[in-house]
Formats: C-alpha cells, structure tokens, sequence
C-alpha cells in the first residue's frame, strides 16, 4: 500500500505531464508547418523566346534575361525575369549557358570569349568547359532552338555544388 | 521615498537579488581582461532595442523588403541611426565574441568545471552567426541577396541533409518571398528567444563557478564586482557604443545597395567577418568542395567543443597548456591570413573593381530614384520604368548592332551615323556641312543622297536644333529643304522622297516616332520600309513597348 500522500502527488504529476503533451501536441502542425517547403516542386523546364539571331555576334558571348511567368508562395508574376543565361551564337546554333555558377550559385561573367565566376575564380573556356578553380563541373547548357528568327531557350535550374548535372 | 523602496523589498526582496549581483566575489581582483562578456551582453540590448524598432517599419517581402529599408534609411527621421547602430553593432558583436573566446582561452576559464559554461558560449557564438547570416538578407539588396545565395549553397552542399536544408532554410527551392519571412522569423523570434535562454544559463553558470583568475593572479585578494569591476564593465560599454556611434554618424546609417535582382551580374562577397571562410573556399576544388565548406568548418567545431577534455595540464598557466590551445591560435592566425589575402586578391582584380564600381553606381542611381517613391510592384518594376537605368539597356540591345552612342556600340562594327550630339546645333550644322562624313551618313547605303548645304548653314542648323517657330531658319526649311525633306508634312516629292520630316526634328517625340516605326511620315515617308529601300533603319514597335521608346529617347537625348 502506497501512502495517500505519495499516490496524490503521482496523480498529479500525470495530470501535468497529460497536459504538456497536449500543449507539445501543437508542435505537430507547427512542425509540418514549417517543413511545407520541403513538398515546393522546382521550375519546371520552360521554353522561352529570349532574343532574335541577328542580335547575337559571331561567337561572341551574351548574357540575356530570362522574362516568364513565376508563382512565389503567393503572388503570381507573369513577367518577371527569372535569371540571366549566356548565349553564343555559333554559325546557325545557339550555345546557351546558365549565368549560375555551379561552385556555389554566384553569376558567372564573361571575359572576352570565355566565362569567370568573380566569387571563387572558377574559369570556364569558350565551350562552358572548366578550366580551373574549384568549380566542380562545366558550366550547365541549356537546350536552344531556332524558330524563325528567333532565339528560344528551355530554361532550367541545377543543383550547385556536386559534379553531376541533375536538376534542382 | 524609501518607503516605496521599502514597500518593493518587502514584496519582492529585490535587494538580495541586487546585493547578490554586485557583491559577486571576483578573486584575484577585477581586470579590464574580464570586460567583454558585460559588454557582449550591453550590445545585444543595444541590439534588440534597435531591432524592435526597425521591425516597426520593415516589411519583409520580395516587393517591399528593399522599399522600407531605403524609407527607414532616407525618410524616417532617425531611421538611418536605428539602422547604423543596428549594423554596426552587429560587426562590435562578432569583435567582441573573439575577444571574449581568446580571453577565456588564454585564462583556461573553459576548464573543470566550467565545461557547460563553454559550450553555452560556443552555441552563443553560433546564434550570433545566425543572426549575421539572417540579418544580411534582410534588405534584400544585391550585397545580401547574393552573399546569402553561397552561404545557402553552402548548406546546400552537405552530403545526405545538404539538399534539404537549403530547401528549408530557402522555404522551397528557389530564393522567394518566403525566403524573406522564414529569414525574418529566426532572426526576430527564434534566435533571440534562443539567445535569451542560453544567456541566462551561461551568466547563472559563470556565477555558480565565478572567475577564473589569470595563473599568476593573487588570490588572497578577494575584490567584489561593486564598484571596480562594475566601473570597468560600464565604461567598456560606453566606449564600444561611442566607437559603434561613430562609425553609425560617419555613414551616416548602413550602406543600402541596389535592390535584389536575380537576372543580373553582382560580384557577391560576405560581410567582412566571413571573408576567410570565402577564401577558403577558393581552395578547395571539385570534389573537395565540401572540405572547405563543411568539412573544415566542422573540425574548428569539434575541437572548440573538445577542448575542456583535451586540456588536462594541472595548471591554468598558458605556458602548461600550449598543446590545446596551439589550435585556437593557428585557427586564428589562419582566419586572419584568409581574411587578408581575401582584401588583397581584390584590391589587384581590377575586373572586380570595375564591377564593383558598376553596383556602387546601380545602388546610388537607384536610391535616388526612390526617393521619390516605390510602385507596390516592387523596387526591379522601379528601375524598369526609370529612362536613365533602362535607356542603356534598350540602346545596348537594340541599337548598338549599328549605331554608336558614347561607349556603346562598337566604331568599327558600325553601319548607321554616331548619336553623339544627335539634335545639337553642332550635329545638324556637321550634317549641313559633308552628310556624308564617316560619323554621319557615309557608312549608310544612304550615301551621297544629300547634297552638302553652303549658305546660311548655321541659320538653318540653329532653326533645326531649336524647332523657333518664325525664325529665319525656318523659312529656308520651308523654301530650300522640301525640295527633298517635308516640313510640316508638306515636300516637293512627298510621297516618294528619301529624307525626312524636318519639323520636330531632334526632339523626343520625333525620335520616339523614329524608333518605333520610321515610316508613319511623322519622320520618314511610308514607304521607308519597302524592300527596295535596303539598309533603311528598321521599326521596332515589334518588340519595343511605346513606353520603352520614350524611355530610350530620353536617355538618348539626356546625353546631348
């Protein structure tokens, strides 16, 4: 037999742990809550006009923004520039690069002919292929196609900082 | 009045409390070495008073985050000294966490049984981090904005949990609105409750075990916190917020860059305090990556945490305990090796300095342009709608391919006149002169269409500059131009003639009516455009908005 004392005090004891669990139990929404993000899909690959051929030069590199329809959380942006690309015109194709450098996501510049990230130093050659620093791959190309006289890109996203090319 | 005192003791027994505070025994005698944690502590008030009031005019979302900031730092009478003592407050924070960890290392206050103490500092010196990093993004200016997309990279890079994360941290994967208020809870709600909690086990725990005296420090003399070691905690205080004012008036707030644009070209770097992780960065290529990002970072943790155990000299004497701390004094030197080289890898990259001063001039132009207010669309829809931002771009885009205009365009690719002057007096009495001249229209397939003028060339030049309703120049438009030109709509050859309408000439109306379409009369005849007319500048109504045009006009005649 337990004293009447002791089984009170354990009786009430319960009843406080019974309503911290209830009270904790508000943390299982709040947790999904804040772990929604996670179920956000990415951009999903887009074809976008972005310029005419006869803008382009001759191998010359040239950064245009990408203008398209955006949902952010809750606002939608039919116009809205989603990120720059670089396009090099190579005879009758297109080469075309995302601007995001795939070290760690800075916006890659060209120098002349070739392309430098100004955060870490990872240079790319004529092609997007690295030439040094710590990039851990080639620039990312992006799909391009001709229709008419102009110029459109399949706009895409990757994932920065691994060696393969998947998308974000 | 001490009655009230007396009233309040009773009830509350606040006396003790204070008493218990300030006659804390400090051995060995107070030290201006044992200043940094009081300080810390008068900072993080400093910063949380300065905090709320920001927060009651900041406005965190992609299209107003940038626009209240620009208010609190040019419109709102004080507004830029909240923010300045806010920023650099912040920076006196992260100086002051070093110091305070190299004077507990070097007094061995980390040992038995101080260990818990430690940890809660190292985790305080991780929220602080946190608030940095967070706090950063805030302004959602191009410096924030592209320093918090590494360092979210960064996270991102972890292996199994790294995709994950950033996706949390980022609130989805790509940087958005709800970047922003996830950014905005920690660092207004979860960090400082967070900073709070350990605060106060920290402080509870450092007076359960009080000072640890320097190793030679006289023990026999006991000094109690009040006065001297309280005098020398306040007046620290006082002189780091007076350093804190300083840099807060000479800036007169915090530097507020160009709003956060995704499209464009920033050449990104962290806040001054993060420069030797940046460069570590630098050295750790392809698969390593994850060395300098995690894994080194990691390391510096793990030893900092292990610390307490790996020094186990039976003396606090620096001298006995130089194995365990050597680390601490490497990571230092090496942080600041990294910091240094950092600084001077920039000052030489002179793409980087150009670049630089491209976003030092953006920032500028687009303060100035909010001055006047921002469209609810957002900050990017105000620098959109601004001639003098978006005029470049448009001639850049589609003008620079012929013509030239100060350095845009390029001379030797040029087949249309040079803009330069276009609408002066001097441009018209040059074309007057020799129109076919190089800089006019010699390159064009227009050349030797027009005879060079010999009298009253600067009457005409002056009328045609001016538009002076009734001078004399314009009645020798009227009577010796139209044999070719129209004036008014009215020509000799109206219908078939080359040249174009002299009336409005060089102002924005007609080179806005030019850039859109050239062959509506208003500037060339309608058949300016028909196949046998090759060369002929082209319209651009097509892909150039009307508001677009007048944009570009403006810029273009701005440069005259």
């Amino acid at each position: 037999m337990t004293s009447p004392l002791k089984s009170r005090r354990t009786l009430i004891m319960a009843a406080a742990a019974g309503t911290c669990a209830i009270a904790a139990a508000a943390g299982g929404p709040a947790a999904a809550f804040v772990l929604a993000p996670l179920g956000i899909e990415g951009l999903q690959g887009r074809w976008v006009m972005v310029l005419r051929l006869e803008q382009l030069k001759e191998g010359e590199p040239k950064r245009v923004a990408i203008v398209s329809e955006r949902r952010d959380a809750w606002t939608l942006d039919e116009n809205v520039e989603l990120g720059s690309v670089w396009l090099v015109r190579r005879g009758e194709t297109v080469l075309a690069f995302s601007a995001v450098c795939p070290h760690l996501g800075c916006s890659v510049n060209a120098v002349g002919r070739e392309f430098a990230c100004p955060c870490h130093t990872s240079a790319f050659d004529a092609d997007g292929k690295k030439k040094s620093g710590p990039s851990p791959r080639d620039m990312d190309t992006l799909e391009t196609k001709i229709t008419g006289p102009l110029v459109l890109v399949n706009f895409r996203r990757f994932r920065i900082g691994v060696p393969e090319k998947v998308e974000a | 009045m001490k009655k009230v005192f007396d009233f309040l003791d009773d009830r509350t027994g606040y006396r003790k409390l204070l008493a218990h505070a300030l006659d804390e025994p400090i051995k060995g005698g107070s030290r201006w070495l044992y200043v940094f944690g009081s300080v810390l502590l008068g900072m993080f008030v400093v910063q949380a008073v300065t905090g709320v009031a920001l927060m009651t005019s900041y406005a965190p979302s992609e299209t107003t985050a940038w626009a209240s900031v620009h208010y609190i730092q040019f419109t709102q009478s004080g507004g830029w000294l909240v923010r300045g003592l806010h920023h650099f407050g912040a920076q006196a924070m992260v100086i002051l966490l070093a110091a305070h960890m190299l004077q507990v290392a070097a007094f061995g206050a980390y040992r038995k049984p101080r260990e818990v103490t430690w940890w809660l500092g190292l985790s305080l010196l991780g929220l602080v981090l946190g608030f940095a990093l967070t706090g950063y993004l805030l302004p959602w200016d191009q410096k924030g904005y592209w320093a918090t997309r590494v360092a979210t990279n960064i996270a991102g890079t972890v292996p199994i949990v790294g995709a994950a994360t950033q996706k949390l941290a980022q609130g989805g994967p790509e940087y958005g609105s709800l970047t922003l208020t996830r950014f905005y809870a920690l660092h207004v709600g979860v960090l400082p409750a967070l900073v709070v909690f350990l605060v106060t086990a920290h402080v509870a725990l450092f007076r359960k075990h009080g000072v640890t005296p320097a190793a030679k420090a006289d023990l026999s003399k006991v000094e109690s916190f009040h006065p001297a070691q309280l005098a020398k905690d306040v007046f620290a205080t006082v002189f780091v917020l007076g350093i804190v004012l300083v840099f807060a008036i000479r800036e007169h707030g915090a530097p507020l860059d160009a709003p956060a644009d995704p499209s464009s070209d920033y050449p990104a770097r962290p806040e001054w305090y993060f420069l030797g992780l940046f460069q570590l960065l630098k050295y750790f290529h392809g698969p390593l990556e994850v060395v300098g990002t995690v894994g080194l970072p990691t390391v510096v943790g793990l030893y900092l945490f292990a610390l307490p155990f790996l020094d186990r000299a039976p003396t606090t004497a620096l001298r006995g305990r130089i194995k365990a701390v050597a680390p601490l004094g490497i990571i230092a030197l090496g942080v600041t090796l990294l910091t240094v080289q950092a600084i001077r890898d920039d000052a030489r990259d002179e793409a980087f300095k150009k670049q630089r001063d491209k976003a030092t001039e953006l920032a500028t132009t687009a303060n100035r342009l909010a001055m006047g207010g921002v469209p609810p669309a957002g900050p990017l829809v105000m620098m959109n709608q601004s001639w003098e931002l978006k005029g470049p771009l448009l001639f850049d885009k589609h003008c620079a391919g012929c013509h030239t205009l100060r350095d845009h365009g390029v001379e030797k690719d040029r087949t249309a006149p040079k803009l330069d002057g276009w609408g002066t007096e001097a441009w018209a009495l040059s074309m007057l002169k020799d129109p076919d001249a190089d800089d006019r229209f010699g390159r064009t397939f227009y050349k030797g269409e027009m005879k060079p003028i010999e009298k009253d060339r600067e009457v005409i030049a002056h009328f045609l500059a001016s538009q002076e309703k009734g001078s004399p120049g314009e009645q020798m438009v009227k009577t010796r131009c139209t044999t070719c030109h129209t004036y008014g709509g009215e020509g000799d050859d109206s219908a078939t003639g080359l040249a174009p309408e002299l009336d409005g000439w060089g102002t924005q109306e007609w080179l806005k009516a030019q850039i859109l379409n050239p062959a509506t009369k208003k500037t060339y005849r309608e058949n300016a455009l028909d196949l046998d007319r090759k060369g002929h500048m082209p319209r651009f109504d097509d892909e150039m908005s009307p508001d677009d045009a007048d944009r570009l006009a403006r810029w273009i005649l701005s440069l005259r």
